[in-house]
């Protein structure tokens, strides 16, 4: 409980490179390196582990560049990079504190996995994906001029914009309005006798 | 300049001029017959309580024409196994209309009418869009079944098709691609990771654009959240990264069904390891969460909740990024809430955040967080008052001992020894784990007898001594182990 150190950063978990030199650094038997240079610029990739020898705290560390079999136990004092101590020990602690992951159990609150589309899908107009075929009749009551339409291959006429229509199908919308196109004018002769009928 | 003959074949349509009267009159007349006509099938059919959108199953309406539909398998079969793409459409609506019946869609007959290589065909048919509509209808409604359906429509090579269609220039057959695909990802962690194998990805987040209907986007946001679900394994972390900044801007709009599957997507991203949390909460995503947490919206609030309770399952940094988004100003409210699952996972949340270093549990006292706790430990449905049992043991391993005082003194004590009668033992197990660290922050003090006496008036010392009878092991050695560490002092009667 009394191990944690406050990281000096917060926000992301990244790991930092950290520089260690030491001319003190303890050479063991089966680690390859050179022995010419005295004071040698190691960098820490992550600390592992951590154990107590003869009163002294030492970490397990993995070093950059180095495979896993190059890992070394390393006194704390040694060390220049308290920044991933703190990762490891903030891991180690939360796994120890008893921090419980979701249980999976969501008494069916959870999002649909799959889904059926139902005829009542409220497809309407152009939307439903069918050709048109002839416009039977218009209207603005909506307070916009919407023409009913007759589908290809479907017995349910609906509404559809004005606006809509006289792009997605001009000839269609044309036709609707040449077979109603009268002309009002003077009357002439034939005319005349045209409306006694 | 048009021709003569057009301008005569269009006066011709006008309504009255360019027609001799005697064809005027014919049109009038035959005008007539047809409204007669159309009145009289009109109230025939009322009578007969017929409309042509109704299925009768086995029997066909009249001899098929262009103008009726068949709903009997055999003549779909037949259609659909035409050659004329207009049968071919008729074909596919039929089938499409009773695959989206409400009760009982017969998927099976279908499918075992060897169907679906010829609706998976008509999938590529740029040229046909009606045709590619209906078969992407049924074959969403197909794969909407159970894992062995959904795998008859993989196995004939839908996916591709489906990925391919995405990109279709009609916006309601993009869509229907997008529903189908969703329902193959949700069929498990196998088919997600196929679809994103073929590289659905990048295919559905290029149909995200300002001019998106809303209607498509919730679709959309469904099936992304499809393609983060599921563990054993997780989605592979590519894919995650790819989608996560769409995600973030989905979290944005105000439209409740994307705000609830978009939360969804981000809850399953968040449920595993701590790698996982991390790639989450590096977009920076937490305060938009703590924020839909307090969504008027049932269906945004509950995915919201979840996904704040899986990053304060994490590391005492991502707990604290929580924390530094205002969660605990809104978890009260949560603890308190009419819905049980609400209050049980808000518990569950509090649990986790006492679990954190002593910095952390300070700010819960600071929050007023104990009050809530101890109202959940007492009136709780049990569910939530066994995560809130966990809320208290945590609270007193991480807390200093003016920590636990305090929640001694709010309350807590007393209400998790009235929780000692529960049959649950692992209940009882995490009270007495709590019971022995008050203790020891008691030694700390001094003051180990006035708590053994404080339990003791709280009737506590009774239920502990009950305990060591209990029939699991641990709890009676657990319980043994108090008795006799703290209350074995000659003083104090042994009922």
């Amino acid at each position: 409980m009394s191990q944690t150190t406050e990281p000096s950063n917060d926000g992301a978990a990244v790991t930092e490179e950290a520089k260690i030199m030491t001319a003190e650094k303890e050479k063991k038997a089966d680690e390859v390196v050179e022995e010419e240079e005295e004071e040698e610029e190691y960098v820490v990739e992550k600390v592992l582990n951590r154990r107590v020898v003869k009163g002294r705290v030492e970490y397990l560390l993995k070093w950059k560049g180095f495979s896993n079999e190059d890992n070394t136990w390393e006194p704390e004092d040694n060390l220049d990079c308290p920044d991933l101590i703190a990762e490891y020990l903030q891991k180690q602690k939360s796994a120890h504190e008893g921090k419980r992951k979701a249980a999976g159990d969501t008494d069916g609150d959870e999002s649909k996995s799959k889904k059926k589309k139902d005829d009542n899908e409220k497809l309407r107009g152009f939307a439903r994906g069918l050709e048109p075929e002839r416009i039977i009749g218009a209207t603005d009551s909506t307070g916009e001029l919407m023409f009913l339409m007759k589908w290809k291959h479907s017995d349910e006429a609906d509404l559809v914009p004005a606006k809509e229509a006289n792009v997605k199908c001009p000839q269609v919308v044309i036709s609707f309005y040449e077979e109603r196109l009268t002309w009002h004018s003077y009357p002439s002769e034939d005319e005349k006798k045209d409306d006694k009928h | 300049m048009p021709t003569k003959n057009v301008v005569d074949e269009r006066i011709a349509k006008f309504k009255n001029k360019g027609k001799d009267l005697a064809k005027l009159r014919e049109k009038r007349i035959s005008a007539c017959v047809q409204l007669r006509k159309a009145q009289k099938n009109e109230s025939f059919l009322k009578r007969r309580n017929i409309t042509l959108s109704s299925f009768p199953d086995e029997e066909a309406l009249s001899p098929e024409n262009k103008d009726t539909v068949s709903f009997r398998i055999e003549d779909i079969i037949k259609n659909v196994n035409s050659d004329d793409r207009e049968a071919q459409t008729r074909g596919s609506q039929a089938a499409r209309k009773l695959l989206s019946k409400s009760h009982d869609p017969p998927i099976k007959e279908i499918i075992d009418a060897g169907l679906l290589s010829r609706f998976v065909s008509f999938l590529s048919m740029d040229n046909e869009p009606t045709l590619q509509f209906e078969a992407a209808w049924a074959l969403t409604n197909i794969a909407s079944g159970t894992s062995w359906h959904t795998q008859q429509v993989v196995e004939h090579g839908a996916v591709t098709a489906f990925i391919n269609l995405l990109a279709s220039p009609m916006l309601h057959i993009s869509e229907q691609a997008v529903w189908a695909l969703g329902n193959i990802a949700g069929d498990g962690a196998a088919y997600r990771d196929v679809l994103i194998e073929c590289n659905v990805i990048p295919a559905l987040l290029a149909r995200i654009s300002p001019d998106t209907p809303v209607g498509y986007l919730r679709n959309l946001t469904w099936t992304l959240s499809n393609l983060c679900r599921n563990k054993n394994p997780c989605p592979p972390l590519s894919a995650v990264q790819q989608m996560l900044p769409s995600l973030i801007q989905l979290l944005h709009l105000g439209d409740k069904d994307i705000l609830s599957d978009a939360c969804w997507a981000i809850s399953y991203l968040s449920d595993g390891s701590n790698d996982r949390i991390d790639v989450v909460v590096r977009t920076g995503i937490v305060p938009r969460l703590v924020e839909l947490m307090n969504n008027k919206e049932l269906c945004v609030m509950t995915p919201a909740l979840r996904s704040i309770g899986n990053i304060v399952s994490g590391s005492d940094l991502h707990t604290q990024m929580a924390i530094d988004a205002g969660v605990l100003d809104v978890l009260p409210k949560l603890l308190r809430h009419p819905k049980p699952t609400m209050q049980k996972e808000a518990a569950w949340a509090l649990s986790n955040i006492a679990a954190g270093p002593c910095k952390q549990i300070q700010q819960l006292i600071t929050c007023s967080l104990l009050p809530p706790l101890v109202e959940v430990l007492r009136n709780g449905d049990f569910k939530t008052q066994k995560e809130a049992v966990w809320a208290v043991t945590n609270f007193t391993s991480g807390g200093t001992v003016e920590q636990v005082v305090h929640l001694v003194q709010s309350g807590a004590l007393e209400a998790i020894i009235n929780l000692l009668l529960v049959k649950d033992a692992k209940v009882i197990l995490v009270i007495l784990e709590a019971v022995n660290n008050m203790f020891m922050a008691a030694e700390k003090l001094g003051e180990t007898e006035k708590l053994s006496l404080l339990i003791e008036e709280l009737g506590g010392l009774e239920r502990i001594e009950m305990l060591q009878n209990h029939s699991n092991e641990m709890v009676y050695q657990a319980a043994h182990n108090l008795i006799e560490k703290y209350f074995s002092d000659g003083d104090l009667e042994e009922v």
